[in-house]
C-alpha cells in the first residue's frame, strides 16, 4: 500500500497486450511487477478479438487459472481497496448477457431482459438461473465492462488531432470520458434503476471497482504518464466526476446530452483549478444514494 | 418403535456396519417387518397379474383383516396407522435435517428455489414454453413442493410440471402422502413420482408405493419387498433433452457414482437447461470468522449430531454416516470442476456459498451444441 512502485492497475496491463497505440506513451515495462502481470491476466477476454482465453471456463478450452485477485503485493498506492474487478465472463455468461443486453433498452436491467435474451440466444427461459448470485447485477457488469473496454477501440478516433503534452492529455481525458458517457445512450432511461442495484451493499465493492477501473483506463488511454502521487488523486477525482456526470445524464433531456457534456467540462475545469480534492468514494456513494432515493420516489415512496 | 423401524427402512441407503446390523438384529428381530403389506399383496402371485379377472383381494374392504407389524388390524385401521407411521418418518426426517443444519436447511431450500425462479416467463412473443422440472433424490418433496409453489403461485405459471424422482420408494411414498395432504389439487396434478437411480435415468418406472397401500391394485403391484428401485422392473426412462431444470438437494453426496449422475443430468437436460445442486459443503476457512465456524461446526457435526441422532431416532450409525458423507464430499471448487468435466458451462465461480460454506449451491448450464 505504501510502496511507491509504479501504479499498475489491473485492466491496463491486459489492455496493453491488445492495444499498443503507437503514439501514446507507454509506462516503463521494467516496472511491471511480475505478480501483477500474472494476477492481471485475463481482464479483457470477451470482446471479439481479445485473445485471452485462459480464464474461459468451458470444457474444451479451459485452463484452471484462478480468477484474477489483486494480491496485497500488487496493490500499489492506487489503494483500490476493492475485490478483483468483474473480470472476463465465462462463455455461458457471454452468451446470455450479450443477448439479454439487447433487451435492456426496452426491459431494463431485469429478469425479463435475461429471460428474453436467453430465448433470443436459442436457450431457455430458465437458462439465466445458472448465475450463482444475481443475474441482474451480472447484466449491469456486462454493460460496465463492455463499454469500458470498448473505449480502447475508439481511442485513435477520439484522440485524433489533440496536441502533445499535458494540454493534450486533459483534452483526451475529456473526450474519452464523454465517449464513455455517450455509450450510455441506449440504456440511459434504465440507468437510475441500475445505480440503485449497484448501491446494494453486496454490490458496492464490484461497482466501485469498475468505476476506478474506468478512470484508470481513461487516464491510461489519454496517455497520462505521471507516476507521482497525483496518480491517485487524478483517478479519484476522475471517478467522482464521471459518477456525477453519469447521474446528471440520467435526467438530461437536452439533444445529444449537450447539458451533460457541459456539466462534464465544468467539473473537469474545476478539478484542474482546485487541485482535485479526493472524495471519490464518498462522492460516489452520495450520488448513488441520490439515485436510490430518486428510484424509490419514482416507485411512490415518500422520502 | 414402529416409527423408528420405519424410519430406518425409509432410509436404507445408509450403510450398515456389521456391528450395527448385528446390534439391530438383536434388538429388532421381532420387528423386521414392522408393517407388512396386506395379507394378499404380500404374497403376490406373478401369474395373477396377467389374469384379467380381478381377484377379490384386490377390492378394498375396510373391514378385512391385515397385518400391521405383529398385530392384526383392519385395512382401514392399517391405512390410518401407515399414514401415521409415514407422518412420523417425515417428521423424524425433518428433525434430522434441522439438527444437521441448525435449522438452516429450510432457509437454504427457500433460497435455492427462489434463485432458480422456476416458471418465470416474461409475457412475450412467442408465448412461453411449458417447463419440465426433474427433482432428483426428491425424498419427501421439500424441493418439489417449493418449485411448484414458486412456479404456479409466485410466478402464476401453471405450465410447469415437476417430476419427483428417488431411488427409494419408501421416501417417495412419504412424499406422495405429503403431497396429497399439503398441495392444492392443481399442483398435485402437475406433480408426478418416478422411481429411478440418478446414475442411470434410462431405467425408471412410475412410483409403486412402498409398502403398497390399497389404492394400488395387486395387478399393478410388481414391486419386490425392497424399498429400493430395482432396474429390472423398469417400464420407462427419462428421455434425452426432455428437462428444463434438474434439481438435486442433499442427495448427490449419497450417490455412489457422482460423475455418472452428472452425465445423466446432462443427457436429460435440453440445451440451455440448468443443473442445480444444493448440498452440504466445505466451510470457507480463509475468513477468520469462517475458520472459527469451521472448527465449531466440525466439532458439532462429528460429536453432537450422532449423539442427538441416537436420542432422536436411536440410530447413531445412520447419523454418523451422514456426517462422514458430508466430510468426504468434494470441496466447492472440486465439485464445480466435476460439473465442468461432465460438459456443463458455469457462470462466475459456478457456485454460491450459503452460511459461510456450510452448504453451497452449484449450477451449470448445458450448452447448445
Ligand atoms: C437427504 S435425502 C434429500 C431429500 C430431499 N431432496 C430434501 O432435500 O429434503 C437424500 C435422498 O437421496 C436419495 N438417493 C440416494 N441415492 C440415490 C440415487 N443413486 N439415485 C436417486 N436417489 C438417491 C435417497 O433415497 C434420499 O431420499
Amino acid at each position: 500500500m505504501s510502496s511507491p512502485a509504479i501504479p499498475r492497475p489491473a485492466s491496463v496491463a491486459a489492455m496493453r497486450r491488445i492495444l499498443r497505440p503507437a503514439r501514446l506513451p507507454q509506462r516503463p515495462v521494467t516496472a511491471t511487477p511480475e505478480s501483477c502481470r500474472s494476477v492481471c491476466s485475463g481482464a479483457a477476454a470477451t470482446r471479439p478479438g481479445a485473445l485471452n482465453a485462459s480464464s474461459l471456463r468451458s470444457p474444451p478450452s479451459r485452463a484452471r487459472i484462478p480468477r484474477p485477485h489483486l494480491q496485497p503485493a500488487a496493490r500499489s498506492y492506487h489503494s483500490h481497496d476493492h475485490p478483483p474487478p468483474p473480470g472476463p465472463f465465462t462463455p455461458a455468461e457471454s452468451a446470455l448477457l450479450s443477448a439479454a443486453y439487447k433487451r435492456v433498452p426496452e426491459h431494463g436491467f431485469t429478469q425479463e431482459a435475461l429471460a428474453l435474451g436467453a430465448r433470443d440466444a436459442g436457450l431457455l427461459e430458465i437458462s439465466p438461473a445458472v448465475f450463482p448470485g444475481d443475474g441482474v447485477f451480472a447484466l449491469i457488469r456486462w454493460h460496465l465492462y463492455t463499454q469500458r473496454t470498448a473505449l480502447a477501440d475508439t481511442v485513435d478516433e477520439v484522440a485524433a488531432g489533440t496536441p502533445a503534452g499535458p494540454a493534450g492529455v486533459a483534452e483526451r481525458v475529456e473526450r474519452l470520458t464523454w465517449e464513455r458517457l455517450r455509450a450510455n445512450e441506449a440504456i440511459v432511461g434504465r440507468w437510475q434503476e441500475a445505480l440503485a442495484i449497484m448501491a446494494q451493499p453486496s454490490h458496492i465493492p464490484a461497482s466501485l471497482g469498475e468505476l476506478a477501473q474506468l478512470a484508470d483506463d481513461i487516464l491510461y488511454l489519454a496517455g497520462d504518464v505521471s507516476v507521482d502521487p497525483s496518480w491517485y488523486t487524478k483517478r479519484a477525482s476522475l471517478s467522482a466526476i464521471y459518477a456525477a456526470a453519469e447521474l446528471f445524464q440520467t435526467t438530461d433531456t437536452s439533444p445529444g446530452f449537450r447539458e451533460t457534456r457541459a456539466f462534464l467540462q465544468r467539473r473537469l475545469a474545476e478539478a484542474a483549478q482546485a487541485g482535485a480534492a479526493v472524495r471519490s468514494v464518498g462522492q460516489w456513494a452520495g450520488f448513488t444514494a441520490g439515485a436510490v432515493v430518486n428510484v424509490l420516489r419514482s416507485k411512490g415512496l415518500r422520502i | 418403535m414402529a416409527a423408528r423401524s420405519a424410519f430406518r427402512r425409509a432410509l436404507p441407503w445408509l450403510p450398515r456396519s456389521p456391528v450395527a446390523s448385528s446390534l439391530r438384529q438383536a434388538h429388532h428381530v421381532p420387528s423386521q417387518r414392522p408393517f407388512s403389506t396386506s395379507l394378499s399383496a404380500s404374497t403376490p402371485n406373478p401369474s395373477s397379474s396377467k389374469d384379467p379377472s380381478v381377484p377379490d383381494y384386490a377390492i378394498p374392504d375396510p373391514s378385512r383383516p391385515t397385518h400391521f407389524g405383529f398385530q392384526t388390524v383392519t385395512e382401514a385401521e392399517k391405512r390410518e396407522r401407515v399414514a401415521g407411521v409415514f407422518a412420523s418418518v417425515a417428521e423424524s426426517y425433518d428433525r434430522m435435517n434441522d439438527l444437521m443444519s441448525f435449522g438452516w436447511h429450510r432457509v437454504w431450500k427457500d433460497h435455492f428455489v427462489a434463485s432458480l425462479n422456476p416458471g418465470f416467463s416474461p409475457l412475450g412473443d412467442p408465448p412461453r414454453a411449458p417447463q419440465h422440472i426433474l427433482d432428483i433424490a426428491g425424498g419427501t418433496g421439500d424441493i418439489a413442493f417449493r418449485l411448484l409453489h414458486t412456479a404456479h403461485v409466485v410466478n402464476g405459471n401453471p405450465d410447469v410440471r415437476v417430476t419427483m424422482s428417488d431411488i427409494n420408494r419408501a421416501m417417495l411414498t412419504v412424499g406422495k402422502h405429503r403431497a396429497a395432504r399439503q398441495l392444492p389439487a392443481s399442483q398435485q396434478a402437475a406433480l408426478s413420482f418416478v422411481e429411478a437411480n440418478a446414475e442411470d435415468l434410462t431405467k425408471a418406472r412410475p412410483l409403486v408405493p412402498y409398502p403398497p397401500d390399497h389404492s394400488t391394485s395387486p395387478d399393478e403391484y410388481t414391486g419386490s419387498e425392497q424399498p429400493f428401485f430395482d432396474p429390472a422392473t423398469a417400464t420407462t426412462g427419462i428421455p434425452d433433452a426432455s428437462v428444463d431444470l434438474y434439481t438435486v438437494a442433499f442427495g448427490i453426496r449419497n450417490f455412489s457414482n457422482i460423475p455418472a449422475a452428472l452425465r445423466e443430468a446432462r443427457r436429460v437436460l435440453k440445451p440451455g437447461g440448468v443443473f442445480a445442486c444444493l448440498e452440504f459443503s466445505k466451510v470457507v476457512s480463509s475468513h477468520p470468522a469462517g475458520a472459527l465456524f469451521d472448527a465449531v461446526y466440525k466439532e458439532w457435526s462429528f460429536r453432537a449430531i450422532p449423539l442427538i441422532g441416537q436420542l432422536v431416532a436411536a440410530d447413531r450409525d445412520s447419523y454418523q454416516y451422514l456426517v462422514e458423507s458430508i466430510a468426504r464430499f468434494p470441496s466447492q471448487d472440486e465439485f464445480r470442476d466435476m460439473i465442468l468435466d461432465a460438459g456443463f458451462v458455469v457462470a462466475g465461480d459456478g457456485y454460491e456459498n450459503l452460511t459461510g460454506g456450510v452448504a453451497a449451491i452449484h449450477k451449470g448450464m448445458k450448452p447448445r451444441e
